[in-house]
């Protein structure tokens, strides 16, 4: 059995790896860092667009609530002035009335 | 403990673990990157020079058996045309050696790893097990059984010859 184990580790026996393997490895290594490089900066250019973009929609949101709360006081003033008027008319009526009664 | 002394000090234990299990020495130089780019990856963990050659170790034959088994059923190359990589030295008789190999290919993934792993590496049953996370007896049936394989068919191809 030991002769035949012995055998067997000469079989087995370590290989010499091809002369460029170290070289090919430290290529592979280069080209996963440049490959997370641009990962990271395509990242980075992305997130920078969305800041950019939902500042944009922010102010406009903004803007736009401005808009239509400047429009709803315009509206409650036109409304405000609609009964003065009226309620002018009406005194000035009542006052013509008065007066020619007299 | 540097990545370049790591991988100076076990390329040729990765590249001859993938090469052994696999018996195609491009698909065991494939193997053989993919683990040392791991390695890389994971180099700031590792404890020492033993604990990365454990890693190693793992690291290869965990892939290899993945490499032999996402392959499937696609052409591989007929065992009697590889070409063998150089090794430092070659003892023992020549047909022997390569007769053996060519059987040793034949065996199931795992128990073609631990024969690889106790005859390549010299490793005891008990560090294999922890290699493969596999109970020791599993090992050592794994072990026992190929052994018996291997010579009757050695037997009977001497016996043919003579």
């Amino acid at each position: 059995m030991e002769d035949f184990e012995r055998q067997l580790r000469n079989a087995l026996a370590r290989k010499q790896e091809p002369p460029t393997f170290e070289a090919k490895v430290y290529a592979a290594v280069a080209a996963q860092r440049s490959g997370r490089g641009i990962f990271w900066r395509w990242a980075t250019e992305g997130a920078a667009v969305v800041v950019i973009a939902s500042g944009f929609w922010m102010g406009y949101q903004h803007e736009n609530q401005q808009r239509a709360a400047g429009e709803a006081a315009k509206a409650r003033l036109e409304v405000a002035l609609r009964i003065t008027v009226t309620e002018l008319s009406k005194i000035q009526k009542t006052v013509r009335t008065s007066t020619e009664d007299e | 403990m540097t990545f370049a002394e790591v991988l100076r000090a076990n390329q040729s234990m990765v590249f001859s673990l993938a090469f052994h299990f696999l018996r195609d020495p491009g698909a065991a130089e494939e193997v053989a990157q993919d683990v040392f780019l791991r390695l890389h990856q994971k180099f700031d963990e590792l404890e020492g020079p033993r604990h990365a050659t454990f890693w190693l170790r793992k690291a290869t034959s965990r892939r290899a058996i993945d490499y032999v088994r996402k392959r499937g059923s696609r052409a591989t190359i007929a065992l009697d045309d590889i070409a063998e990589p150089s090794s430092a030295e070659q003892p023992g008789d020549p047909l022997l050696n390569r007769r053996l190999r060519q059987l040793i290919a034949t065996l199931p993934e795992k128990p073609r790893m631990v024969m690889v792993l106790r005859y390549q590496e010299d490793l005891m049953p008990e560090e294999i097990s922890e290699i493969l996370e596999m109970p020791v007896r599993t090992v050592k049936s794994h072990l026992q059984r190929s052994l018996a394989m291997l010579r009757e068919k050695i037997d009977r191809s001497l016996g043919d010859i003579r």
